[in-house]
C-alpha cells in the first residue's frame, strides 16, 4: 500500500472541488456553508468549519473542527472533534468528541470530508438523544426541550459568534464569577443544572 | 484423535479413560448421529463434571468445515464462497440454511448480506462508472481495472486491494464490507482473494477467516493454551471442564476461561473483573482498552464516545459497564454521568462502600489463599518427587510403591481448585438457607482438604491406608458440593 495514499486522496478531494470553481473546499447551500483548510502542508491535520443550520439554536454560529487524517485514510475514517464549545446531545460539552456513526463503524472509503461535514451539519439540525455523547445534555434535551434550546443558543452566541444576547443567563453567570468561579466553569455548571443558581453553586463548591 | 479426552492424571477416575472401545465408539458413529443419552445421563449422575468432547487439529477442523461447505454446494448448487457466507451468517446450522433457502432464496441472500434488498443507487453508477472514475482514489482507469461486488458498487482494483489490506491489518476478515456509502454487502472470500496480491496478506486473511469460522461455530472452541492450535468440539454449549489433549490446558468449554465450577461463567467473569480492578472506579475508567463482552477481542476506545461497536462481531455495548447498548435506551445517564464526574458515584455509595468492601475482602482473601496454596502444593509435589527418587536409588521401595503419593497430590490439587472457585460463588449468593448450606459444605470440604494437605506433606511417615482414606473423604465432599450446587 502506498504510504502517501491518504495525502494524495486529500489533495484530490481539494482539486475536485476547485474544479467546480470554489476557492478552498467550500460549499454554500442556502446559508449552510462548510469549509475545509489545510493547517500545514502535511495533509495530516486539517481545519474544518461549519455554519450552524437555520432554524436551530446553532443558527448564526460558526463552528471550528479539528480533523486528523489517519495514515490509512480513506479506508479508515478521519478523526474529528469540535474545537468550538457546543451544547449538543451527541457532542461532548467538555472535549468536543462526537458520537456519529459514519465516524466509526459506518464509515465507507467512498465517503469524503465533504460527506463528513455535511453529516455533522445534519447532526446539528437533528440530534439523536438516544445515542448520546453527552448524557447531561441529552437528558436536558429530552426532558426540558425549552431549557435545552436556550442553553444551546447561549453557547452558540458565546463560543461560536451567534447573534442572540441573553442577559438573564449572563446575569446568573456573573453572580458566580463574582464569587471567583472561572467563567466557563460557571456556564458549564449552570447549564448542567438547568440554570438553577443554587444547585450549580452547591456543585461548584462541593 | 477423537473420543472423550480425559487422560491427564487429574481426570482418570473411571474405566472409560483412554479406553480403546471408547475411541471406536466415536470413529464408527457420525458425530451428528444420536449419542447414547442414557449412558451420558448415568455418567452425569455419578460425576457432575462428566463431559463429552473431542480435541481436533486444524486440518481436522478444516475437513469438518469443508464437509458443511460441500453439503451446501451440492444441495443448493452454489459456489463454496457463497456457502461460506451462509454458514457464517447462520452459525453453521445446515438445516436452518436449507429451510430458509427453500422458503425464500432472496431473503436469505439479503439476510446474509450477499445482495441488497433494493437495487443500487443509479446516481452512483452515473456519476462514477461512466467516466471510469474510481470514487475512492478519484483516478480514472480502463474498465477492466475495476471490480464489482454483488451490490453493483464498482471500485478500482488497487483501492480494493489497499482496503482489504487495511482491514486485514485490523484483524477483520469475514466482516469486510463494500466500500460504498452505507452499503452493508460483505466481500466474499473468492472476491477478496482475487484482489489480494501479497502472499503474506493472503495467508493472514485465510488465517483470520478460519479463526472467525471456528468462533462462529457453536460446537467449536479454540484451546486457550499458549500457542496451541487445538480446537475442542463439544455438541453441547455448556460450562464443562475440558482438557486439551496436546497442551493439557484445562478450561471451561462455554466461556474459554479457566475452569470455574461451581461458579457459572457470567459470575466468574464478574468476579475476575472485580478482582482485577480493585478500585472499581478511577482505574477502571481510565483504561483505554477493553475486551468486547461478546467475542472478547480487544477494543481500543476511539474518541470519547461510550457507545462502542466491536469491529469484529459488531456487538453494540456500553464502554462504561460493558452492558448491551440496547438496554441503555432509558438508563444511559448513569454510565456517562459516571464518566464525566466520577464523584457522583462516590457521593451516593460512600456509606455502603465500607460494608461492601469488607464483604468482598472476606471472600477475596480466601480465594487468594487457596490460589497460593495450590502453587505451594505444586512445589511440595516436586519436593516429594526428589525425595522418592532418592529413596528408589537407595533401594527403599520402587516408583510403584510410591505412586499413591502422586495420586494423592493431584487429587489434592483438584479439590483445592474447586474449593478456590467456591468463593466467588458464595460471594454472589443471596443470604438464606441455601447459602448457609453451601457455606457449611464449603467448610467441610476445606477441613478435609487441609487434613489431606497435612498428610501429604508428611507422606513418608503417614500410613498408606490412612492417606487413601483421607483422599476418598475429600473427593466425596467435593463431589457432594458439586452435585448440590453445580448447575449444568
Ligand atoms: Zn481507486
Ligand atoms: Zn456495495
Ligand atoms: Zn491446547
Ligand atoms: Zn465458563
Ligand atoms: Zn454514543
Ligand atoms: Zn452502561
Amino acid at each position: 500500500m502506498a504510504t502517501n495514499i491518504a495525502a494524495q486522496r486529500i489533495k484530490r478531494e481539494f482539486k475536485e472541488v476547485i474544479k467546480s470553481e470554489e476557492v478552498s473546499l467550500y460549499l454554500n447551500v442556502a446559508q449552510c456553508s462548510i469549509k475545509v483548510e489545510l493547517v500545514n502542508d502535511s495533509c495530516v491535520e486539517l481545519k474544518g468549519e461549519i455554519a450552524g443550520p437555520p432554524d436551530t439554536p446553532y443558527e448564526g454560529g460558526n463552528f471550528i473542527l479539528e480533523i486528523k487524517i489517519p495514515e490509512t485514510y480513506p479506508f479508515n475514517p478521519p478523526k474529528v472533534r469540535f474545537i468550538t464549545k457546543i451544547w449538543h446531545p451527541n457532542i461532548s460539552s467538555i472535549t468536543g468528541a462526537i458520537c456519529l456513526d459514519i465516524l466509526k463503524d459506518q464509515w465507507a472509503a467512498a465517503m469524503t470530508l465533504r460527506t463528513v461535514l455535511l453529516s455533522l451539519q445534519a447532526l446539528l439540525s437533528a440530534a439523536e438523544p438516544d445515542d448520546p455523547q453527552d448524557a447531561v445534555v441529552a437528558k436536558q434535551y429530552k426532558e426540558q426541550p425549552e431549557m435545552f434550546h436556550q442553553t444551546a443558543k447561549h453557547w452558540t452566541s458565546v463560543y461560536a459568534g451567534g447573534p442572540s444576547k441573553m442577559p438573564e443567563l449572563d446575569e446568573k453567570i456573573k453572580r458566580l464569577t463574582d464569587m471567583g468561579i472561572e467563567e466557563h466553569n460557571a456556564r458549564d455548571a449552570l447549564s448542567s443544572y438547568n440554570w438553577d443558581l443554587e444547585r450549580a453553586t452547591e456543585q461548584l463548591f462541593s | 484423535m477423537s473420543g472423550a479426552e480425559c487422560e491427564s492424571d487429574m481426570d482418570c477416575s473411571g474405566s472409560d479413560c483412554g479406553d480403546a472401545g471408547y475411541e471406536d465408539y466415536y470413529s464408527t458413529q457420525p458425530w451428528d448421529g444420536e449419542i447414547d443419552n442414557d449412558i451420558n445421563f448415568d455418567k452425569q449422575k455419578q460425576d457432575p463434571e462428566y463431559a463429552v468432547y473431542e480435541c481436533l487439529r486444524v486440518d481436522e477442523v478444516e475437513r469438518l468445515l469443508n464437509e458443511n461447505v460441500e453439503f451446501l454446494t451440492t444441495n443448493l448448487q452454489i459456489t463454496p464462497s457463497l456457502a461460506k457466507l451462509f454458514l457464517h451468517a447462520h452459525e453453521w446450522d445446515l438445516q436452518d440454511i436449507l429451510l430458509k433457502y427453500q422458503d425464500n432464496t432472496s431473503n436469505i441472500m439479503i439476510d446474509s448480506k450477499i445482495i441488497l434488498s433494493h437495487s443500487v443507487d443509479p446516481l452512483f453508477n452515473m456519476k462514477f462508472l461512466k467516466g471510469n472514475l474510481c470514487s475512492v482514489c478519484f483516478l480514472t482507469f480502463p474498465t477492466e481495472r475495476f471490480s464489482t461486488l454483488n451490490c453493483g458498487h464498482s471500485f478500482c482494483n488497487d483501492c480494493w486491494c489497499a482496503y482489504f489490506e487495511t482491514q486485514i491489518l485490523q484483524g477483520v476478515s469475514t466482516g469486510i464490507r463494500c466500500m460504498a456509502n452505507s452499503c452493508s454487502i460483505l466481500a466474499p472470500e473468492d472476491f477478496v482473494l482475487s484482489l489480494l496480491i501479497k502472499p503474506i496478506m493472503r495467508e493472514r486473511y485465510q488465517q483470520f477467516v478460519f479463526r472467525d469460522y471456528v468462533k462462529s461455530h457453536p460446537q467449536l472452541r479454540f484451546c486457550p493454551g499458549p500457542n496451541c492450535q487445538i480446537v475442542i468440539r463439544s455438541k453441547e454449549l455448556r460450562s464443562k471442564r475440558v482438557i486439551c489433549s496436546i497442551c493439557k490446558t484445562v478450561f471451561c468449554f462455554r466461556c474459554g476461561m479457566d475452569y470455574h465450577a461451581p461458579t457459572d461463567c457470567d459470575t466468574i467473569k464478574k468476579w475476575l473483573t472485580k478482582c482485577a480492578d480493585d478500585s472499581e472506579t478511577a482505574n477502571y475508567i481510565s483504561a483505554h482498552t477493553k475486551d468486547c463482552p461478546k467475542c472478547h477481542i480487544c477494543i481500543e476506545k476511539n474518541g470519547g464516545c461510550n457507545h462502542m461497536q466491536c469491529y469484529n462481531c459488531k456487538h453494540d455495548f456500553c464502554w462504561m459497564c460493558l452492558g448491551d447498548w440496547k438496554t441503555h435506551g432509558s438508563e444511559y445517564y448513569e454510565c456517562s454521568r459516571y464518566k464525566e464526574n466520577p464523584n457522583i458515584a462516590h457521593e451516593s455509595v460512600h456509606a455502603q462502600a465500607r460494608e461492601a468492601l469488607k464483604k468482598y475482602l472476606h471472600y477475596y482473601e480466601r480465594w487468594e489463599n487457596h490460589s497460593k496454596s495450590l502453587k505451594l502444593e505444586e512445589q511440595t509435589l516436586e519436593e516429594i518427587k526428589l525425595r522418592i527418587q532418592k529413596k528408589v536409588m537407595n533401594a527403599s521401595g520402587t516408583w510403584i510403591d510410591w505412586q499413591h503419593l502422586f495420586e494423592a497430590a493431584s487429587l489434592l490439587a483438584r479439590c483445592r481448585y474447586t474449593l478456590q472457585y467456591t468463593y466467588p460463588y458464595a460471594y454472589y449468593m443471596e443470604a438464606g438457607p441455601r447459602k448457609e448450606l453451601f457455606e457449611y459444605q464449603q467448610a467441610q470440604l476445606e477441613a478435609e482438604i487441609e487434613n489431606l494437605s497435612w498428610k501429604i506433606e508428611r507422606a513418608e511417615t503417614t500410613d498408606r491406608g490412612d492417606l487413601e482414606n483421607q483422599m476418598d473423604i475429600a473427593e466425596k465432599r467435593r463431589i457432594t458440593l458439586l452435585k448440590d450446587f453445580l448447575e449444568v
